[in-house]
């Protein structure tokens, strides 16, 4: 694997295949983000981890043991990602229950994590740890985007009453995955 | 207040959960076919989950709530796209990954853990069939239009005065946010939900 197909798939993760904002998975938890940049990154952080390890776990499991019996392959995975996510949560306890009042269980455990290790066992192993951070990575910066975006003063009065709260906040995102499709094309 | 169907609805409750169900409404409503396998399997594996965890959810230590309540919604989101992929092979298809990320869908697993948990069975299987129904309505009225709009089909046939004025963006992924955004400013308006939703969004967290 070349230098460039790694940064081809790093720049993919973080623009053109970004789950939250491209695939719908993962979405309803960035575009509730209300955290602060540093939370936001810490938990971001803390959910690539848990996309790389669940990948390093899910893929050859798939491959070698769920040949035979490929229709428990959610419940096999589902269960992977939720041991995964509990030890780490063991592990870094302080610091993520520093970071996050709210569970670190319940917010790592999401579609885009789910759906990276199903899309990844189409892959090589080595391809789809790679594809595993660019992708926990793109999931991190659009949080932490979104979780600016709610910082910032806006006057309400602006908005029609009907569209506040979700409806712009989906507004926004359908901005944002515009400009990402726009970058789609990008080939170096 | 005594919450009745209507008040759980006009509570501002559906704008919450849309918000964190949006992901797998937008990703089924390109297609209407789509729409109504994604809105089946939401209802049944919600009514399913409900009803083993009303009735199970005494003996469950705490401590275990999360995993067990996962593994009870992974299995019925796996049996049901078993039948579905042995019926509706296309519908599976169309839906993807989708189907099996409801497995970890926030929508579920909180109407488990905060109605099926706190209340018994004829009231954990009213709130998961209001709540089904109304994300199976909200998914075939954003698939019509954006099938209709965007793709000029109707259940997958090809609508011939519409051919030449489709405006392809809506069957993508910003069509999903510009459609559902619509569509949720509209049952804002008519049902005045917006008045709501300070006081029903719920402040989980604060970090």
């Amino acid at each position: 694997m070349t230098i460039n197909v790694i940064l081809g798939i790093l720049l993919a993760g973080i623009l053109s295949n970004n789950y939250a904002l491209l695939h719908f998975l993962g979405t309803g938890a960035v575009i509730e983000n209300e955290r602060s940049t540093k939370r936001s990154m810490v938990l971001g952080l803390g959910t690539t981890l848990v996309m790389v390890l669940s990948t390093l776990i899910t893929w050859p499991l798939d491959k070698y043991l769920l040949v035979k019996v490929p229709y428990i392959q959610t419940m096999v995975f589902v269960l992977v990602v939720l041991v995964v996510v509990e030890v780490l949560h063991l592990i870094a306890k302080n610091l993520l229950d520093n970071y996050c009042r709210s569970d670190f269980v319940k917010f790592a455990i999401n579609g885009a994590v789910l759906g990276l290790c199903v899309h990844n066992t189409e892959l090589g192993l080595v391809e789809a740890l790679v594809t595993a951070a660019a992708v926990g990575i793109g999931f991190m910066l659009t949080m932490t985007l979104y979780g600016k975006l709610k910082d910032l003063a806006v006057d309400e009065d602006a908005i029609p009453a009907s569209f506040r709260g979700l409806p712009i906040a989906l507004l926004t995102a359908g901005m944002i995955a515009l400009a990402l499709v726009a970058l789609s094309s990008i080939s170096f | 207040m005594k919450k009745t169907k209507t008040s759980y609805l006009l509570r501002g409750t559906p704008s919450v959960l849309l918000f964190i169900g949006a992901g797998f409404v937008m990703a089924s409503s390109a297609d209407i076919r789509a729409a109504l396998g994604m809105g089946a399997a939401v209802l049944l594996s919600m009514l399913l989950t409900s009803i083993v965890v009303s009735a199970i959810h005494k003996i469950i230590p705490a401590y275990a709530k999360t995993p067990v309540y996962l593994m009870i919604i992974t299995g019925f989101v796996s049996i049901i796209s078993m039948f579905m992929q042995a019926w509706f092979p296309e519908v599976v298809q169309m839906l993807g990954v989708h189907l099996a990320a409801l497995s970890v869908s926030a929508v579920i697993y909180r109407d488990a853990e905060e109605i099926a948990d706190h209340n018994g069975e004829v009231k954990s299987i009213e709130v998961a069939l209001v709540t089904g129904v109304f994300f199976t309505v909200v998914m075939v009225v954003c698939a019509l239009i954006r099938e209709v709009l965007g793709n000029a089909t109707i259940w997958g046939k090809p609508i011939a005065f519409l051919q030449d004025y489709k405006v392809s963006a809506l069957v993508g992924a910003v069509g999903g946010y510009i459609v559902l955004a619509i569509v949720m400013a509209i049952i804002n308006k008519v049902t005045g939900l917006h008045h709501h939703l300070d006081e029903s969004k719920e402040k989980e967290d604060n970090c």
